[in-house]
């Protein structure tokens, strides 16, 4: 339908009269960046929303069980409530940005967002064993944090190798730097290392790629256009 | 310098759907209206644009069906992600001479 010829085609200048090498590299560069906007997600926003969604979660249970070694039941639902919030915008995000695209990429993205679905539910499933098993509450809570900064860290690990993101591997080890420390501190401790270094470690992150995408943007020597280029 | 500069992508309408293309990962294709949105072009435009990239052996022209809804998908052919870097590489040589 949209691919018929039309007669609302006017004859384009096919020359590139007034553009210099310098104009016409800056303008590739934005264009790709442009592309890349309209098809991948967006690192800040996903690694923003599960910064917050950490922080305020992982805070709220732990400045209620720092008062009775137990966290509340509401600050257990805030937890819950952030990380739903943040996996429905990872979701809305990432299908918004990836529509209309197919090929290698779509699938592999697909079948990497369906592995972390698949391994939090099995991560559910085990805490669910445990309790019933008579785990205590500071076991459980230790499992719960150090699995899911596990699970965080080798999803992120492999994802850093399938979409070679160096990034995506760096955060990947520290989320299991961050496991080791969230089992040792003991309760209510771990939810603080789960709010500080977990969340805090997203964050960092959305600080890093603001800059890399500043620096992306700020002038190279490929565009500098002294010298006129219009003398042709 | 249009002498050393591929005819074909050195056109700003065509270097720009080139551009968009070979930012997307090799084996994977955008539809017609998301590449149209993107550049912010006519659809007979673009459409005349693709024509000329096809025909040139640079963009793929994926026809099929999305329910019963027809679908068009683009991708840069390998001979088209190394035109477009040949190109780049020749901008490149263009800057360096006119700065040395």
């Amino acid at each position: 339908m949209a691919n018929g010829p039309t007669s609302d085609t006017p004859a384009e200048p096919e020359g590139t009269a007034g553009l210099d090498p310098a104009e016409m590299l800056r303008m590739i560069q934005q264009q790709q960046e442009a592309a890349r906007d309209a098809t991948e997600p967006d690192g800040r926003v996903l690694f923003g929303a599960w910064g917050l969604a950490w922080l305020i979660g992982y805070l709220a249970m732990w400045s209620t069980a720092r008062d009775t070694g137990v966290p509340a039941a509401w600050a257990g639902w805030v937890l819950a409530g952030c990380i739903v919030g943040a996996t429905g915008l990872t979701v809305v995000h990432s299908v918004t940005r990836t529509s209309g695209t197919r090929g290698a990429s779509a699938r592999v993205g697909a079948m990497y967002g369906w592995t972390w679905f698949l391994a939090f539910m099995a991560f559910g499933v085990l805490l669910g064993a445990m309790g019933d098993a008579g785990a205590s509450m500071e076991v459980q809570a230790i499992a719960a944090n150090g699995f899911a900064c596990v699970i965080v860290g080798l999803l992120y690990l492999a994802g850093g190798m399938l979409f070679e993101e160096t990034r995506m591997y760096a955060i990947g080890g520290w989320m299991l730097v961050t496991a080791v420390l969230a089992a040792f501190a003991g309760m209510p401790n771990t939810y603080f290392v789960m709010a500080v270094a977990g969340g805090g470690g997203f964050l960092v992150m959305v600080a890093v790629e603001q800059v890399i995408r500043t620096r992306r943007r700020s002038p190279g020597p490929a565009e500098r256009t002294e010298g006129g280029g219009r003398d042709a | 310098m249009p002498e050393e500069l591929d005819p074909v992508i050195h056109a700003p309408a065509r270097l720009r759907v080139v551009a968009s293309l070979a930012a997307l990962g090799r084996g994977d294709e955008v539809a017609f209206p998301k590449l149209r949105k993107l550049l912010d072009m006519t659809a007979g435009n673009l459409s005349t644009h693709l024509r000329k990239l096809e025909d040139a052996g640079y963009v793929r022209v994926t026809k099929t069906h999305e329910g019963r809804m027809p679908a068009t998908y683009l991708a840069l052919t390998d001979t088209g992600r190394t035109a477009f870097a040949d190109y780049q590489a020749a901008l490149m040589d263009l800057l360096k001479g006119a700065q040395g």
